[in-house]
């Protein structure tokens, strides 16, 4: 599999929160690169993965600049600014969307916000041509409430890729669906990460066995003996590892061992 | 369901005729004077009355109501938004001699004290609104690249004008209840406070309850009309209706 890791697209240096004394997150750091492969436009799925109440939230909410560190910063973009709000697209666990506006016009409101200027006649060919891919066509026209969870969460990540973030955090995006429905939100997430060659989705979860199947690269946010809040323990490479871009991954013997392995350490 | 309800007026109804004529009139000698007073030219003079200063009041308050909320935003303007709130336990009567100088006539002075009456109780109701605004609403706003104003239009103007109808609606109820105080407090004008506080002077009791009927008619009749209107400017809210 040939590949290669250029420029860095986003980078967590030594980031720390703290509330009220109680250390939350420590020295966590990462880099995430643009990961180029030959005739194929790849964009980027990494992992967060920790268990419940570690400090994944504060994290991701830190990543997409609603937060601040009190240690530490996150750098984004070709010359490695600052993160500011509203440069990373967020896809909330509970899929918010605006009520009041149908399917279409949600969707019309992220390309407003898109750098480039769309015409009117442009934006409804791109919406057209999205809500087919994304199978969302018969519904446009539909508010957000006359969908089912799975349609909403398609939509709110549609809308996120409509904007010209390239970086998409999701929370949770497995949680509450069933088994037929994650297979669809794969899909969709690994569309959406094709759909540019910076594109970059974070998937913040403690769904082990479905983050890992979609991801390149993991990172494991654990506690560590004796020390005070969560920090970032461990990174897999999936694609070295030989275990990324395979649809088929989840019925390989390794990766079910690997996945049984990772529940001990997170 | 409603044959049920229909079946229990009738019988309350029932029971009612055939129990009354002590202290509150039957419903027949109530009803047979409701037809008399509709047939009165002074009836629609002083509906009227009633009416249009109702309507003009709750704009007002509507209009003045939503500007402290939206205001109230603003840290400097929330402690005003507090006090208006307050307001609601402050009395009307006590007022009267104030708001008698400070008008120039008995339509001023009533609709001065409808809106005095009326504005905290829809200022109440709306910051409830503001305040119930998930915080992620925002938040989604500054990921799809939304400034300050187009978030503040979105989310709190655009996103709950649905929900500013429904405030209307429930403070018509107070606005109706207290048009007959404030009409009762500055009759020169008519209206159908001013009318019931005249037939309770003479003890006519059926006037008195033949006003009260119609005057919870045209109060139901409204609550259905702003409810209608609502589900059919915003289609949405049925559905959010439907789904809690």
């Amino acid at each position: 599999m040939t590949y290669q890791k250029t420029e860095v697209l986003l980078k967590a240096e030594n980031v720390g929160l703290s509330y009220a004394g109680k250390i939350i997150l420590r020295d966590v750091n990462f880099t995430m690169h643009n990961i180029v492969r030959p005739d194929v436009c790849q964009g980027q799925v990494v992992s967060l993965i920790g268990r419940s109440g570690i400090g994944k939230t504060q994290l991701f909410k830190i990543l997409a600049g609603m937060n601040k560190p009190t240690t530490g910063v996150v750098l984004i973009g070709e010359d490695m600014h600052e993160v500011r709000e509203g440069e990373v697209g967020v896809v909330s666990q509970n899929y918010i969307l605006f009520n009041h506006r149908s399917i279409k016009r949600n969707l019309e409101i992220a390309l407003e916000h898109n750098d480039k200027n769309y015409t009117d006649a442009d934006k409804k060919n791109i919406i057209k041509d999205y809500a087919e891919k994304f199978n969302l066509a018969e519904h446009l026209d539909k508010y957000p409430l006359q969908l089912s969870g799975g349609q909403r969460q398609r939509v709110s990540i549609l809308q996120q890729a409509l904007t010209s973030n390239k970086f998409i955090l999701l929370d949770e995006p497995f949680s509450g669906l069933d088994v037929l429905v994650i297979d669809k939100v794969v899909d969709l997430l690994l569309k959406v990460s094709t759909l540019h060659e910076l594109n970059t989705l974070i998937i913040v979860s403690h769904d082990i066995e479905n983050s890992l199947a979609i991801s390149d690269t993991v990172f494991i946010m654990a506690n560590q003996p004796n020390k005070e809040g969560a920090t970032i323990t461990e990174k897999l490479d999936l694609i070295e590892m030989g275990m990324a871009w395979n649809p088929e991954i989840k019925n390989d013997h390794k990766f079910q061992e690997m996945v049984a392995h990772m529940k001990y350490k997170i | 369901m409603m044959l049920l309800v229909f079946m229990q007026i009738v019988f309350v109804l029932g029971v009612w005729q055939w129990l009354g004529g002590g202290l509150i009139p039957s419903p027949g000698k109530i009803g047979l004077r409701i037809l008399e007073i509709i047939k009165s030219g002074s009836f629609w003079d002083n509906f009227m009355m009633s009416l249009i200063l109702t309507l003009k009041g709750m704009f007002f308050a509507l209009i003045i109501a939503l500007a402290i909320s939206y205001l109230s935003l603003v840290p400097f303007f929330r402690p005003l938004a507090k006090f208006v709130i307050k307001c609601r336990y402050l009395t009307l009567t006590g007022l009267i001699f104030l708001f008698t100088l400070l008008t120039s006539d008995g339509s001023q002075l009533k609709l001065s004290l409808l809106l005095f009456g009326i504005v905290p109780f829809f200022v109440t109701s709306l910051l409830s609104v503001i305040d119930g605004i998930d915080k992620q609403e925002y938040e989604l706003c500054s990921t799809l690249g939304m400034h300050k104003w187009r978030t503040l239009w979105e989310v709190i103007i655009i996103g709950r004008l649905d929900q500013v109808f429904e405030v209307m609606r429930q403070n018509f109820a107070i606005a109706w209840m207290m048009i007959t105080m404030v009409e009762g407090l500055s009759m020169s004008e008519g209206g159908l406070g001013a009318m019931l506080i005249k037939s309770n002077k003479y003890i006519d009791l059926a006037t008195v309850f033949s006003i009260l009927v119609i005057i919870f008619f045209i109060g139901v009749f409204f609550d259905y009309l702003l409810g209608a209107l609502r589900y059919s400017f915003f289609p949405y809210t049925k559905i959010q209706l439907r789904n809690k």
